[in-house]
């Protein structure tokens, strides 16, 4: 066995001086990884399993120390002097990381950044080395790879560059590719692809992986063995299926339950919306066919190109649901949120609340219907003014809705509101920066509530947080609803967090909607083949079922929604009509069940 | 990086009880933060001395910045005389003399940069809060305007409408306006694309109560800045002019003219050139500690 | 890239002719025309000169002629020295500006990308901080302190340079007006490159370069420079002003006979012809120099280009 072993770290201690004192972000890791394997190592953000393997390559801030040893084939990789090492790293050793457009030097061409490599392990002249990258950019499956070679990152889409990224630390072959966070910063269908790539590499070269993510379905879908992480230190470690199937540290049961999952047929407890009352469908918020679209600018003079972030959506959302947005980057999920708020102007269409239309309203009586339409945005810290404190942020709502309000009374409800969010409420006067992130999102979902809104959409709410924190908010975010019955619009990228907390879902697609159904039956009878690959794109944090799935993989990219042509990427055989603005049709397949019309599946496959 | 990262593995829920309830701004912090910078602390203290010198100093000295001293001409420093800093040609004290240019330099110094903060201010907001095509032209034009030597205008202005120090102190500040303008009209479109300017938008405040609450409060670091680092620019750029014999007039002076003075004699009388010569780099270094200081203060990264 | 190039060239030209435009009104707003001598004219005289100089004609005419002569580089009289016009006079003058402050202008950039560099790589060790005091003294010594100061060491003291004047163009005399006039500029240089150079160390992409293992000089080299050149390539623009306005002081210590000093003569003469003359061969000149700051840009960052 041992003569398998490519790298061990024994005792890893991480410390990074700061002004505010030592950090400890690893104390005392110990873990190997063996020939041809797949490690995971999973942990929420702070658990220092970045840092980890950044020690290994010698790649720390300068403010970081490291002591314990990492062996790299026997060799001792600490204290390691750089000439010594960069003969490893690059060669025998290879890492990808998480944002690809920053990674990559954004002033060379691919193929320049490409060949250095084997410029320097193996002295490998241009035209040598040309060969071998083109060979690399084949094998992990670029179009167009020899004129790619000679394009810079930026010309490039997000999966594109970071397929470039594992060919880049393919082509010396090495025994060990770490890869962090490869498939956070993409999109599920463009993650599924890279996964597949970096499966396979492990198959026929035998190279193996270490796999840092903080995402349960993608180790269930890759890993052998799962090594997890938390606050530095190691908690649990094991074969995969040990771990899922047979946790033993707590800590690991927390994680895997907190994991939302996709299983149609568990039963999942949502807050049951009341019934509606004869007659009363449509009349709370009913959006219809809403445009909105963009002019993009490419120079002073020149003609704008016309962007139709949405084209013609149309949904109602019933009291006391929540409604489910899904789309991958570019569907227009959050313009569709802004419009239907008026905080985006709609191009065209119509937005009625209560039977009232939104968009014949001045400004005075627009902000009046606001106390009932409420948002709760992505990144918590950015959702709130830095210069105000926590109770003042919570407080503006009623400083514009309830003006009768005494400053006490005002204070007293913030106060009450905060509890209610679970924050405490000695908090009042502290400012965001100085609380975590899970904290702040509570701060603007109290801001939102305050005013007892009846609709509350929540733009990416929980995607910036960690796994048990977002449990956690959502939680909170279906409690709110029972007790104030309010309705939801539940904005995400995420699949799985989408059908945990939501009555129906809404599926986008370059801002067309695809399909529109109950979380239910769009989960157990998808009918769009883009909804089924989405689904199948989606890792389950189950290893078993992950192993015997079969992926739907259809042709082409998402595109760019500038043009006509990509929306008709389920439709080809109207595509003749893309350039008079024909948009697929939305037809009921069944009661209540919106599928937009496309070829069949068959023939989209690749 | 991680010091962020160290607050969210925190549970998440409740703080732990007893938790201070008041927090501390960004601002306090930053106050704080330049407050163990000792660098800019040991400036504060000098500048403060340099202005109380400045102002204060004249009513305790016996000698007048323009009065000759017909016993003591191109006198040496000496203690027991009271001309500490020696005379110049025409028996006029140079302590004086040196604390009244001084005073004329803070003063171009402090109207100037009142000036362009307000000019700057201004034109980078409007252009920021706007954008389009208003924006891309107006920043065009900062553009333009920072591609001309200014300095040339303003001599060009001294010489055909006559010196005059109001005049100069308005030339100048209206020049040194163009990095404030790109400073505050990045950080405004920034801010503007924040989430928390849409949350108090869906939260129904006006376009007024947006701007004097949510924008300006959050402008003020970067305009503290980069005021701070305009200061010795203006001081400079005084001095330069009236190097070069286009600043104020006698008998009037200013550190600039004192320098001036002194470079032509400095071979036999060169405590003419040293003193005011200490004097003008000392207020810059203080100067540029401070807004150093205050960099790091209000944008902590490794430096 | 040519293309690029010729595309800035054109949007230049306005900023040409306003810089043309606005110096015409200003010579018009000037009190007093420049033949109120102390002495008055005869009339007849006076209308002799206001023909010569079309000074008889309608505004738009002359505003006409005026834009038309600068066009061909006929930048009028000058008002005091009769046997000169401006044009012949910035042409004696040119060379000796050219020189020194082109060679400060190299020197500026070189010895301050390069200490710049060397700061950020030995980040907080010795030859960072004897570089901190180095940005420093450069920062607060503004060359009309500098120049006597120098003068005082050099020429006087140690007796190592001449203290002024061209003597026989050698590098002897060359060498204390232009390190006076590089000397701040290679501080604000190296203190933007070693700030910007920290950044661009710290961005994933140079991460990943070393991941490569790559060895330091490719890294910085190769990877870094670009990117980190950035800031500095952008104040060169100024920085091109700024040498401009400096020269004249120091042209004026050392008595250097370039443009600056016959500018300065000018100014304090009130001889506005030669003052206007200079200053719109100046903006010209910068805004050439702008131009081309804005082409190395491009070459400097792939995407500025595809804009």
């Amino acid at each position: 066995m041992t003569q398998d072993r490519i790298l061990e770290i024994r005792d890893l201690q991480v410390d990074f001086d700061t002004e505010d004192g030592q950090v400890h972000a690893v104390s005392g890791i110990t873990c190997h990884i063996d020939a041809g394997e797949c490690l995971g190592i999973v942990g929420e953000s702070g658990s220092g399993k970045s840092q980890t393997f950044l020690a290994a390559m010698g790649l720390l801030s300068r403010n970081g120390t490291v002591s314990g040893a990492i062996e790299f084939r026997g060799q001792n990789l600490i204290g390691l002097g750089i000439p010594a090492l960069n003969k490893i790293r690059g060669d025998k050793i290879s890492m990808i990381f998480q944002d690809p457009l920053t990674s990559l030097t954004p002033h060379m061409r691919i193929g320049h950044q490409m060949r250095e490599v084997l410029g320097a392990h193996r002295g490998m002249g241009d035209r040598q080395a040309d060969q071998v990258c083109l060979d690399w950019l084949e094998r992990v499956r670029i179009p167009e790879a020899a004129r790619r070679l000679r394009q810079y990152p930026h010309e490039l889409s997000g999966g594109m560059r970071q397929r470039v990224m594992i060919a880049m630390a393919m082509l010396c072959d090495p025994d060990l590719l770490i890869a962090d966070e490869p498939t956070t910063a993409l999109d599920v269908t463009i993650q599924a692809e890279i996964l597949d790539i970096m499966d396979e590499l492990r198959r026929e070269r035998g190279t193996a992986i270490a796999l840092i993510t903080h995402d349960m379905g993608v180790v269930a879908r890759m890993c052998d063995r799962v090594q997890v992480m938390r606050y530095g230190a190691y908690v649990e470690a094991g074969l995969t299926d040990d771990i899922f199937y047979n946790p033993q540290h707590d800590y690991t049961k927390k994680l895997l339950n907190a994991v939302p999952r996709i299983d149609p047929e568990a039963s999942i407890e949502r807050p049951i919306p009341k019934p509606l009352a004869a007659g009363s469908k449509g009349n709370f918020l009913k959006v219809d066919n809403v445009e909105v679209q963009f002019k993009i600018r490419k120079g002073f003079f020149a003609r704008p190109d016309i962007l139709r972030a949405v084209d013609q959506v149309s949904f109602d959302v019933n009291p006391g649901e929540t409604l489910g947005i899904v789309g991958e980057s570019g569907s227009g999920k959050s313009t569709l949120a802004r419009a239907v708020l008026q905080l985006i102007p709609p191009t065209a269409g119509n937005v009625s609340w209560l039977g009232t239309s939104l968009n014949d309203l001045d400004q005075e009586e627009m902000k009046a219907k606001r106390s009932d339409l409420q948002i709760v945005f992505q990144d918590p810290l950015a959702s709130l003014d830095p210069s105000m404190t926590v109770g003042a942020s919570i407080m503006e709502p009623l400083k514009v809705f309830e003006k009768h309000l005494s400053k006490d009374q005002m204070r007293a409800k913030v106060q009450d509101m905060m509890e209610r969010v679970g924050l405490d409420h000695t908090m009042i006067n502290r400012y965001p920066h100085e609380l975590s992130g899970g904290q702040n999102q509570r701060v603007g979902i109290a801001r939102a509530t305050i005013a007892r809104p009846s609709l509350v959409i929540c733009d990416e709410a929980v995607s910036a947080l960690d796994v048990s924190i977002r449990a956690q908010i959502l939680e909170l975010l279906m409690g709110l609803q029972k007790e104030f019955d309010l309705s939801f619009i539940f904005i995400s990228h995420d699949l799985s967090v989408v059908w945990e907390i939501s009555h129906r879902i809404l599926v986008l697609y370059l801002g067309t909607v695809v399909e529109l159904t109950d979380s239910d039956s769009l989960f157990r009878n998808p009918q769009h083949p883009y909804t089924k690959q989405l689904i199948s794109a989606v890792p389950l944090p189950d290893p078993r079922l992950e192993r015997g799935r079969a992926r739907i993989k259809l042709k082409g990219e998402l595109s760019s929604p500038i043009d006509p042509r990509a929306r008709m990427r389920f439709l080809p055989s109207k595509l003749h009509l893309a350039s008079q603005g024909y948009v697929p049709k939305l037809e009921e397949r069944m009661p209540g069940h919106f599928v937009a019309e496309h070829d069949p599946i068959e023939e989209l496959l690749v | 990086m991680l010091g962020p990262q160290k607050q969210s593995i925190v549970e998440d829920t409740f703080s732990s009880p007893g938790a201070t309830t008041q927090g501390r701004s960004l601002m306090q912090n930053a106050w704080l933060r330049l407050m163990r910078n000792r660098a800019a602390v040991v400036s504060l203290f000098v500048l403060g001395l340099l202005i109380l010198l400045a102002f204060a100093g004249p009513y305790f000295i016996p000698y007048n910045y323009e009065d000759p001293d017909w016993a003591a001409f191109r006198m040496p420093p000496s203690i027991e005389s009271g001309h500490y800093m020696g005379t110049d040609q025409n028996g006029r004290d140079l302590f004086a003399r040196i604390l009244y240019g001084t005073r004329v330099s803070l003063a171009v110094a402090l109207v100037a940069t009142l000036v362009s903060v307000f000019i700057g201010v201004t034109f980078g907001a409007v252009a920021g809060y706007i954008g389009g095509r208003v924006d891309q032209a107006m920043m065009r034009f900062v553009d333009i305007m920072y591609a001309l030597p200014y300095i040339l205008f303003v001599i060009l202005l001294m010489v055909i409408f006559g010196r005059n120090v109001y005049l100069l102190f308005a030339a100048i500040g209206a020049l040194e306006w163009l990095t404030m303008a790109r400073i505050v009209r990045g950080q405004t479109l920034s801010i503007k694309q924040r989430e928390y300017i849409e949350a108090a938008r869906a939260s129904g405040q006006g376009t007024f109560a947006i701007i004097f609450k949510h924008i300006i409060p959050n402008l003020a670091g970067p305009v503290v800045i980069y005021a701070a680092l305009t200061v010795p620019e203006i001081i400079v750029t005084e001095s330069f002019l009236s190097y070069l014999g286009f600043g104020v007039q006698e008998p009037l002076t200013s550190l600039g003219t004192l320098i001036a003075d002194g470079a032509s004699v400095f071979e036999v009388l060169p405590w003419l050139l040293w003193f005011p010569a200490t004097f003008l780099v000392l207020l810059l270094l203080s100067l540029l500690f401070i807004g150093d200081g205050l960099r790091d203060a209000f944008d902590p990264k490794e430096r | 890239m040519l293309n690029y190039a010729f595309k800035r060239l054109i949007t230049t030209i306005p900023v040409v002719w306003i810089a043309i435009t606005v110096c015409f009104f200003i010579l018009r707003l000037a009190p007093g025309g420049p033949f109120d001598g102390e002495r008055p004219l005869p009339e007849a005289v006076k209308r002799n000169l206001a023909a010569f100089y079309n000074l008889d004609k309608p505004l738009v005419e002359q505003y006409l002629i005026y834009v038309g002569n600068v066009l061909r580089g006929d930048l009028g009289p000058s008002f005091v020295t009769q046997d000169f016009t401006v044009a012949e006079q910035i042409a004696i003058g040119l060379p000796y500006t050219i020189i020194v402050g082109g060679l400060a202008f190299a020197l500026a950039i070189i010895a301050g990308v390069l200490c710049g560099i060397f700061g950020a790589l030995k980040r907080n060790q010795l030859p960072d901080f004897v570089l901190g005091g180095i940005i420093l003294s450069g920062l607060v010594l503004p060359n009309f302190l500098l120049a006597p100061v120098f003068q005082l060491i050099f020429g006087l003291e140690l007796n190592w340079l001449p203290v002024g004047g061209w003597g026989d163009g050698s590098i002897r005399y060359l060498i204390l007006p232009v390190c006076v006039l590089a000397l701040p500029h290679i501080a604000r240089i190296s203190r933007l490159m070693r700030g910007s150079m920290i950044e661009v160390l710290g961005t994933n992409f140079i991460r990943t370069a070393r991941s490569k293992g790559l060895n330091d000089t490719p890294v910085v080299w190769r990877h870094a420079l670009k990117p980190a050149l950035t800031p500095v390539v952008s104040y060169l623009g100024p920085a091109a002003g700024y040498l401009l306005t400096g020269s004249l002081v120091v042209e004026t210590i050392f008595g250097i006979p370039g443009i600056g000093r016959y500018f300065i003569n000018a100014a304090l003469n009130r001889d506005y012809g030669m003052v206007l003359g200079t200053v719109i061969f100046y903006m010209v000149l910068i805004i050439v120099l702008n131009l081309i700051v804005d082409v190395i840009y491009a070459w400097l960052d792939p995407r500025v280009r595809s804009q």
